[in-house]
């Protein structure tokens, strides 16, 4: 009976690991608005976009390991919505999913329209991508990549509009 | 003898495994176009192809090509393939955004106080078909034309996709058509450039049936621009019998107020933040 | 055993009834029901139109044959979805203030609770003498009619389509209206702080604006937040300036260091209409010898006005607001007829104000 209760105990931790591996704290991002025109970033604006864009790849990290589309409604929006969402269903079509494992992210914001309504940042990003068949890798590397990002101000929070990598990468996505 | 070598080779030959495949994917390719990946080697297996929009399984033959259709790389971004079969080798490749074809203009504001310096920017970001972002150098055409004739033009390249200008409103109170236009297409956005703050507020005084009637002259801004109707003005009076005070909207530029007068009375006139002249008027009739 | 629960459940439910009828004032009733001094008349009137028993109620007045019963109800009842009408009287003061063994002047402070907040209500009430008992002579002052007539309303409306959900995200949207705050004032109270000030709509549409105030240590951390809630004219027609006032209860001046200001706006359908005339304002003692600022009410337009709501911002000799006080009246603005109004402010405030600015917000019940 003792056995079987520590059994069942290891099994149920694991089970909560194994989730928590995926839905991981927010990343660590770096924000420098020191070359941002036309506009000044104001001091809310430098908290809040590190923050949203944190919760944003925390999200997106989930929904593509989880094969939930449903996970960007909170921090997507536009195209850059609409393709990951694609990339969700034909995943999980194709019995795939995608684990990344986030290392952080260093911001640099290039451009900050004059009516505040829109941000262009260059993320230099840290990652380790995994890439599942069914419970198989077929795929591991660290991968360090450079994304062009544009984010618009939603109701209550920054939104990911498109988010887009560069040749500068230095491994695929 | 011989046949024990030969013996021993086949069977060492068997033993070795088969020389891995290696995925060629092209240097230069534009999203939305078709492609192959060369393979050198045995092809035959399972091909993954990873991507921003992109996650494709299939099984592939042997052949020295995999070919992947436009569809599949609409979405600029960094790309896998990958094809298993007793071991997964993998090519990493580039789609680059196409022409730039399309346009996402943003004009702010929708309504801004006439000769205002800077007031309206405009924001455009160069698009290819598939929505990518073109960060390579394009040139977006502004133009403005106004309602009343008047129009000029200026050209700016992308700066990683994004071109900007700023621009003061006019004068003269009308709708301006803001463009910007890269390759055949154009995108257009309306800015109704407004009458600013009342000038010279000035009122005038009649009786109406013993009722004192008081009125502004038509309410211009110092453009000359008419206020529009329904913009508050706010007359106040001063009498013995206490303070009145009413605020009545413009109707056809000029705002009205009707108000009992006893004895000698004070009346003042402010729209806003802007005030107007005083009237000073005896008893009643 | 089995008759002791008996008996107990039946001596606790004869306890309970007398408990409830102390309660529900029948002894209060019995005591004045002769009505035997000029007080007890008009409570006795008062405790009947609480319980809305308007047929005693009426048969209580001295000369109920020269007062429409329609008219008497509606004073305590409310008509034309005026703020009485969402009322109910809670309790009543009463005190006399002088007889002459045959007629009698009694002043009553009357408390309703309203759909906005407590609201009362200062009435003095004549009574008289008729035979062994005291009967309240109530006002028979017409109540002003309005001719039948044709009101154009042609005042500027406003209606507005926004950008749909199917719209691509560069297409433009109307902008939101560009409001100021154009003063505020940090005023230190015996049991807390205000914020008072006012805010224009500096743009050529209508706004619906809302301002918030935040309370910041000094190192720029928020205490906490309050908002202005109703003490603001919240439809703001252009160029139309509206005080407005946020409180901090139980917070002192020294344990701040600066306040951010945050004013909300929304562009919203609205119309020009109605226009009000606040005429007569005065700054007075009341019959409570409280400072009001007190005027009437005209309503210009076509239309009752259902629920009149009075703000008024009192500016020292610079020209600083110096406070904001409001106040809710309870009676229907009927077409072309004076209503008055009075709302109250401090003493001390009283003392410094050089002058006054009245704004009327109004709510239109449109099924009326």
């Amino acid at each position: 009976m003792k056995r079987s209760l520590h059994l069942l105990v290891s099994v149920a931790v694991l089970f909560v690991v194994s989730g928590y591996s995926v839905a991981q704290s927010s990343p660590s991002v770096e924000f420098n608005a020191a070359n941002a025109g036309p506009r000044a970033v104001e001091d809310l604006t430098s908290e809040s976009v590190p923050r949203d864009y944190a919760f944003a790849w925390q999200n997106l990290s989930q929904a593509l390991y989880e094969n939930r589309p449903g996970l960007l409604d909170a921090y997507f929006t536009g195209f850059a919505k609409s393709s990951l969402e694609q990339r969700i269903k034909q995943q999980a079509q194709s019995g795939l999913h995608v684990r990344y494992t986030d290392h952080g992210h260093k911001l640099n914001v290039l451009f900050y329209s004059p009516n505040g309504d829109l941000m262009q940042i260059e993320d230099d990003a840290q990652l380790e991508m995994q890439i599942l068949d069914g419970g198989k890798v077929i795929q591991s590397q660290p991968l360090h990549v450079r994304y062009m990002v544009l984010m618009t101000p939603g109701a209550d929070r920054w939104m990911v509009r498109d988010l887009e990598s560069t040749p500068a990468s230095r491994s695929g996505e | 003898m011989r046949t024990v070598i030969t013996w021993l080779l086949c069977s060492l030959a068997a033993a070795m495994p088969a020389a891995a495949a290696e995925l060629h994917a092209p240097k230069d390719i534009a999203a939305g176009t078709d492609f192959a990946i060369t393979v050198n080697g045995d092809s035959h297996g399972t091909f993954y192809l990873i991507g921003p929009a992109t996650a494709e399984k299939r099984s592939v033959e042997n052949g020295s090509e995999i070919s992947v259709p436009g569809t599949d790389t609409e979405k600029a971004g960094n790309y896998q393939a990958i094809l298993c079969s007793d071991e997964c080798v993998s090519a990493e490749f580039y789609v680059h955004a196409a022409e730039a074809d399309r346009l996402s203009l943003l004009v702010h504001p929708s309504r801004v106080p006439v000769a205002t310096t800077n007031a309206i920017s405009a924001v455009a970001i160069a698009l290819d078909r598939f929505h990518n972002i073109v960060f390579s150098h394009a040139q977006v055409d502004f133009s403005v034309n106004s309602s009343n004739g008047s129009s000029a033009s200026h050209a700016q390249p992308t700066n990683r996709g994004i071109a900007w200008i700023r621009l003061t409103s006019a004068a003269k109170a009308s709708s301006t058509k803001i463009s910007a236009a890269v390759g055949e297409t154009t995108e257009t956005r309306v800015v109704e450039q407004v009458a600013s703050e009342a000038c010279n507020l000035h009122i005038k005084s009649y009786w109406e049936a013993n009722h004192l009637v008081v009125q502004t002259d038509p309410v211009r801004d110092c453009s000359g621009n008419n206020v529009p109707d329904g913009t508050v003005v706010s007359f106040t009076k001063t009498d013995s019998s206490g303070k009145t005070t009413v605020d009545a909207p413009i109707k056809k530029g000029i705002a009205k107020a009707e108000m009992p007068v006893v004895g000698h009375a004070r009346i003042s006139v402010a729209s806003g933040v802007v005030l107007g002249n005083e009237l000073n008027v005896g008893g009643a009739r | 055993m089995k008759w002791t629960l008996a008996i107990a459940i039946f001596a606790a439910t004869i306890v309970l009834v007398i408990i409830s009828w102390f309660q529900s004032g029948a002894l209060e009733r019995r005591r004045i029901s002769s009505a035997d001094t000029p007080d007890e008349a008009v409570r006795l009137l008062l405790s009947r139109v609480k319980s809305h028993n308007w047929d005693a109620a009426y048969a209580q007045l001295a000369n109920s044959s020269y007062v429409d019963k329609d008219n008497f109800i509606h004073t305590f009842s409310g008509d034309d979805g005026s703020l009485r009408t969402y009322a109910s009287l809670e309790n009543y003061d009463v005190w006399p203030l002088h007889s002459n063994g045959r007629v009698a002047t009694v002043r009553t402070k009357l408390h309703y609770s309203t759909a906005v907040g407590p609201l009362d209500d200062v009435r003095d009430m004549q009574v008289e003498h008729e035979g062994d008992a005291w009967k309240v002579l109530w006002s028979t002052a017409a109540l002003p009619k309005l001719a039948p007539q044709v009101i154009p309303v042609n005042y500027l409306r406003w209606d507005v389509i926004n950008r749909g959900a199917a719209d691509d995200w560069g297409v433009q949207n109307v902008d939101s209206p560009r409001v100021r705050i154009v003063s505020m004032n940090a005023v230190q109270r015996p049991d807390r702080i205000v914020i008072v000030g006012e805010i224009v709509n500096e743009d050529t549409v209508p706004a619906y604006v809302d301002v918030n105030a935040t309370l910041l240590h000094a190192d720029g951390t928020a205490i906490t937040q309050e908002n202005s809630f109703d003490k603001i004219s919240h439809i703001l027609l252009p160029k139309q300036v509206s005080p407005y006032r946020v409180d901090f209860p139980g917070y002192r001046l020294t344990q701040i260091k600066s306040v951010r200001m945050d004013a909300k706006s929304m562009l919203v359908p609205a119309s020009a209409d109605p226009v009000i005339e606040v005429t007569g304002q005065k700054l007075q003692k009341d019959a409570l010898g409280k400072m009001v600022l007190s005027g009437n009410l005209v309503n210009e337009s076509g239309a009752i006005v259902n629920i009149p709501h009075v703000l008024a911002s009192y500016y020292d000799s610079n020209g600083k607001v110096i406070w904001v006080s409001d106040g809710y009246v309870d009676q229907a603005l009927l077409p072309q007829t004076p209503v008055s109004f009075a709302v109250d402010l401090p003493d001390d405030i009283a003392s410094q104000a050089h002058t006054y600015h009245v704004v009327v917000n109004s709510f239109v019940n449109q099924a009326s």
